[in-house]
């Protein structure tokens, strides 16, 4: 018996399926920023360098100083990046009127990345985890962190499209580290934004360069800063849309793209809806798993059958 | 120098010892950035006498550059100074008054035409054709622009005279201005501050008597050894800057432990001045920062008495800390282990060549039985 | 089971030279896991924050799986279209699909940070159904099982004809139950590695901007799941090629042509998707003169030589022309999965030509991630060995005494 022309289109036929579902399937909804949502509004413009906010973020997160050594074999006394040990740092883009700061940190996505690749939750939306938190209040949109359930396989780092979320390579019992707005700052006692989180960044910064508040109020004056200065600012808030919305928004000077200052060029869409859409397409809510497996769990004991009846009939021979 | 004692120097009398003596002389060479011996030399100088002449204007101001001038500690610099300078006229120290003093400022201008130094202390109004501020009964731009038509140096001393200060303040009813701007073309020594540092007017003056030329200046005739860095780049708090402790607000915790004063509105990034460096009146700390309150840029033209005292600016010369992270910062880890990129390479290639190598030899065996059927 | 194939234990020595040498490049592979339980990943890996999972996601995983997916692509042909003639290839490649997909399983728990958190995976209260890495992890557990329950007929044959009376009687009353349950679980073992192949391509979805646009589409589940068929069809012709040179295994090149003519067109789907995918989306311009284009153009080109080959007589005439053309059709399917997990992967992404954007992080792995997947690749090759020496999995052709020629191949083959 050979294969015929059939058979194969048969296969073909199910691959084709599978693809046209992923292609035509409805879409899963944009998520879309909270109403009561809080992030930081980063002025480039503003920001002198200082560096207060990478030092009070060491501090109100309690992480470890980093020494690197650099190729000239000095110590380098900062963190150069992001990393295990840093949650903030403050980099620099050369230009031709001096040097713009750029400050970097988790950008409390609205749809994030991390939240929808992460296994278990470890990585959520506070208040809108799969495990249930004590203290914890849903329509913040701060993105946290919960070791628990976490498995360390670091599909968080590679989904992120800004690279925030760090792991503790050298570490036997490691975690991932990231900006989380100093919620274990807030205060109960406090009413408003400040029961919410404080961060610590926000409160030093000298300039008000970084400011803490609600997104939207965050937007509505990040939008009132480009009006009142629009040969300052780029004419454009970053995180407005990009990938969906962040609730960390950013604004840069004129003459100074965001790319420059290492914010990657992202579609309206964010990709974690891009991703679901097509991965949960073909699946109809579970449907076609089912039916699959009973169709060919009834048609494998059909030609079980069919066989074994040849056999008899081979043996009775 | 055997023969200059400081009985020859009538010094004595005042308790001031001739080791006192060359000691201010050789602070103020050092002010200057000139060697100890110049020090030595401008002592000498005044030894034998050669003392300069100067001639004090006073016009639209508060007269604090000359009290700043008298208040100073032991040992009596202000006295010194004014033993060191021959002040042919200055009207605030002088006994005399009313025509008397007026013939003695001819008479200086006469005698020293050409040789003496000029101190502005003031603005001068322009408005109105300059009649805000007359001394008996002249104009201070006529008698401003008369006078320095003879003298050998121009010194504006304090804010006030260097580029209007406190009088030229928004609205500025009187249109007053500084001196270099009235005096177009010629060199005028700048030197603000409200009040000036003495020293930085002792070490002109000296240096100029001494050897009949000016410290280098800036383009605002600022003289470079005073007024070349922002106050920001040697303050006393700028470890605290640079940890990133910064005063919250008056009183707080951080204010109270000395913490940097940018968040409350230092002006100090952008104000040029060595407020920092020389103590004003030998008193260590007298000085905004020093005593916690931040810098308000009273040297500075368009800060000070500009910009409110707590709104706070950006650094203009962003020095310490050196060194940012790029954007997308170095992490290679290529090449930190040729072995690695060996091993790797030879597994891949050993997976290649053992792959091509069982494939012809199958191939040639399956090739040889082919022929044999 | 078909009645003229009936598979057997190749018995012979345990410990034999080869045996040893890959017992020995796993000891030394046991040594750095070990050591990375101490210290942490990051001592024996040159992984870092930028290039996160470094070759043991994308080669221990994905490519042993992919495999490892002869078990599956040989059960579709032989139970869900039902050509039995393929039966006597089905223990083998279950075997293989076992091994692999263990192996795979257990890198990750090598390279999972927080590996001892992951017995509370299968909590359903708190799966994240997003999670294209759930969905693949849960598949891979559950198929890992069911795998090796499908090796069980191989050893309950064992046992049944085992000269111990109790082994024989477990063999003999389990041997049969197994057998009723088997329609259920071989559909299991269906649909499991359809969820999972594609969901390994569903998994790069999310990092978008970081994967060169040639490669990142909303294909990328179909063409890993057409890839694993291919990459499967290929594992089983090569390693049953390796196992007819050393042990004689039974070898029927008219099966094998049958079988590959699939392949042929498991592989020129993909080059048709793929091409039409790119072309569609006008994706077009991407085509340079550069790093990329090459890739995409020896991927195609590597998928393209073994469809070729597979349909020409003169290669289906020749036993060692298959093996090759079955080997690339491995290659071509792994170099895929390491191009679109690892080669076209930046942190930083790309730019809106399709210039990589200078990140500061590159990649190559340490000695240390090379050598425990080599020691991973060399362990399954000895339990392969093991279990088919003590266990009947391979249909064998004839009393013929087995040689050890071509464990060198054995050892490439299992190793991609």
């Amino acid at each position: 018996m050979r294969i015929s022309r059939r058979d194969l289109l048969k296969g073909a036929a199910v691959a084709g399926a599978t693809t046209a579902l992923a292609g035509t399937a409805s879409a899963r909804e944009a998520v879309e920023p909270r109403p009561e949502a809080v992030g930081m509004l980063f002025d480039a413009t503003q920001c002198v360098g200082c560096r207060a906010c990478q030092t009070a973020c060491k501090r109100a997160n309690k992480l470890p100083v980093d020494l690197e050594t650099g190729e000239t074999g000095g110590q380098y006394d900062a963190p150069r990046d992001l990393n295990s040990t840093t949650k903030n740092v403050i980099k620099a883009v050369e230009g031709a009127n001096g040097p713009t700061y750029m400050k970097q940190q988790c950008m409390h996505c609205v749809d994030p990345s991390c939240v929808s690749v992460c296994m278990m939750g470890a990585l959520h939306k506070e208040g809108e985890g799969k495990k249930k938190i004590p203290g914890e209040r849903a329509g913040t949109g701060i993105v946290v962190y919960d070791k628990n359930t976490c498995v360390g396989c670091r599909y968080c780092q590679i989904g992120c499209a800004f690279n925030v979320p760090k792991f503790e390579w050298f570490d036997a019992f490691p975690l991932i580290v990231k900006c989380e707005l100093c919620r274990h700052r807030a205060d109960p006692k406090q009413e408003g934004l400040l029961s919410i989180a404080n961060p610590a960044c926000c409160e030093v910064c000298p300039r008000e360069a970084v400011v803490y508040g609600r997104r939207e109020e965050l937007l509505a004056e990040a939008k009132r800063r480009i009006a009142a200065a629009p040969t300052r600012y780029q004419q454009h808030v970053y995180g407005e849309k990009e990938g969906g919305g962040t609730q960390v928004l950013y604004l840069a000077p004129a003459g100074v793209s965001f790319t420059q200052l290492g914010l990657p060029e992202l579609p309206d869409r964010s990709q974690a809806s891009f991703s679901e859409s097509v991965s949960h397409a073909p699946y109809l809510h579970g449907v076609t798993p089912v039916a699959l497996y009973l169709g060919m769990a009834a048609l494998i004991a059909r030609s079980r059958k069919k066989e074994e009846a040849a056999e008899h009939r081979e043996e009775g021979k | 120098m055997n023969d200059m004692d400081s009985e020859v120097l009538g010094l004595e009398t005042k308790g001031v010892s001739r080791r006192d003596f060359i000691k201010v002389c050789t602070t103020a060479a050092a002010a200057v950035g000139l060697p100890a011996w110049a020090g030595e030399k401008m002592a000498e100088n005044v030894a034998k006498g050669k003392k300069p002449s100067v001639i004090w204007l006073h016009f639209q101001e508060c007269t604090g550059c000359t009290e700043s001038l008298l208040r100073t500690s032991h040992p009596d610099v202000g006295s010194l100074i004014l033993d060191l300078v021959s002040v042919d006229y200055h009207e605030t120290l002088f006994a005399a008054a009313g025509r008397q003093i007026e013939e003695a400022l001819e008479k200086a201008l006469h005698e020293n035409e050409g040789k003496f130094v000029l101190v502005v202390e003031g603005a001068i109004p322009e408005k109105d054709g300059g009649i805000y501020c007359q001394v008996g009964g002249k104009k201070a731009i006529d008698t401003l622009n008369a006078v320095a038509a003879k003298a050998g140096a121009i010194i504006a001393i304090g804010s006030c005279a260097s580029w209007g200060g406190v009088p030229s303040a928004a609205p500025n009813p009187t249109g007053a201005t500084g001196a270099p701007q009235i005096l177009k073309g010629k060199t005028v020594v700048t030197l603000p501050g409200c009040p000036a540092n003495p020293y930085n007017l002792l070490g002109t003056v000296l240096q100029y008597a001494t050897f009949g030329t000016l410290p280098a200046l800036d383009d605002l005739g600022r003289p470079k050894f005073a007024y070349g860095r922002v106050i920001h780049e040697d303050c006393q708090r700028r470890p605290h800057f640079d940890a990133g402790r910064f005063a919250q607000a008056f009183g707080d915790e951080g204010h109270r432990n000395g913490y940097c004063l940018y968040k409350l509105g230092c002006k100090g990034p952008q104000t040029h001045a060595n407020c920092s460096l020389l103590d004003f009146c030998e008193v260590p700390g007298a000085w905004p920062v020093g005593i916690g309150h931040p810098c308000v840029g009273c040297t500075e033209q368009g800060i000070g008495f500009n910009v409110p005292i707590y709104t706070n600016l950006p650094i203009q010369n962003p020095t310490a800390p050196m060194a940012y992270p790029a954007v997308h910062p170095d992490h290679t880890v290529l090449g930190k282990s040729a072995l690695a990129v060996g091993v790797g390479g030879a597994v891949i290639g050993a997976i290649v060549g053992a792959g091509v190598v069982a494939t012809r030899k199958i191939s040639a065996e399956s090739e040889k039985s082919e022929r044999k059927e | 089971m078909s009645a003229h194939d009936h598979p057997k234990a190749i018995g012979g020595s345990l410990l034999d030279r080869s045996m040893l040498m890959l017992l020995a490049l796993f000891g030394v592979a046991a040594v750095v896991m070990a050591y990375r339980f101490f210290a942490g990943v990051g001592p024996v890996s040159n992984m870092t924050d930028g290039f996160t999972w470094g070759i043991w996601e994308p080669v221990n995983v994905v490519v042993f799986t992919g495999i490892g997916a002869g078990a599956y692509s040989v059960g579709l042909l032989c139970y869900l279209l039902n050509k039995g003639q393929y039966h006597g290839l089905v223990r083998p490649a279950v075997l293989v699909g076992a091994i692999a997909y263990t192996l795979g399983g257990s890198s990750i728990m090598i390279a999972l940070g927080r590996y001892w958190n992951s017995y509370l995976l299968p909590w359903v209260p708190w799966w994240n159904l997003s999670s294209a890495l759930l969905e693949v992890a849960i598949c891979v557990i559950v198929y890992v099982s069911v795998l090796w329950i499908e090796v069980l007929p191989s050893v309950l044959d064992g046992a049944a004809a085992s000269r111990s009376p109790r082994w024989s009687a477990i063999g003999k009353t389990w041997g049969p139950r197994l057998a009723k349950a088997m329609p259920y679980i071989i559909a299991l073992a269906i649909l499991l590695p359809t969820m999972h192949q594609s969901s390994l391509g569903g998994l790069m979805l999310i990092a978008g901007p970081k994967i060169h646009p040639l490669w990142h589409t909303a294909l990328l589940p179909t063409l890993f799941l057409v890839s694993c068929l291919s990459m499967g069809f290929g594992a089983v012709v090569a390693l049953v090629t390796i196992l007819n040179l050393t042990w004689n295994a039974k070898h029927d090149p008219k099966l094998f042509a049958d079988m590959s003519k699939v392949n042929a067109g498991m592989l020129l789907f993909y080059v048709v998707l793929r091409v039409a995918d790119v072309a569609w989306s006008g994706k077009l311009r991407f085509l340079a003169l550069d790093f990329p284009t090459f890739l995409f153009v020896a991927e195609l080109a590597l998928f393209l030589a073994p469809a070729l080959m597979f349909l020409s007589p003169r290669v289906q005439r020749n036993k060692g022309r298959m093996f090759g053309a079955a080997l690339l059709a491995v290659a071509a399917g792994a170099a895929y999965r390491v191009d679109a997990y690892l080669t076209m992967y930046r942190p930083a992404g790309w730019t809106a030509d399709g210039k990589p954007i200078a990140a500061g992080w590159n990649y190559w792995p340490s000695l240390g991630e090379t050598i425990v997947t080599v020691g991973m690749a060399a362990i399954g090759v000895a339990l392969f060995i093991f279990i088919s020496r003590k266990f009947p999995v391979v249909v064998v052709e004839d009393v013929r005494a087995h040689t050890t020629v071509g464990s060198g191949p054995a050892k490439a083959v299992a190793s991609r």
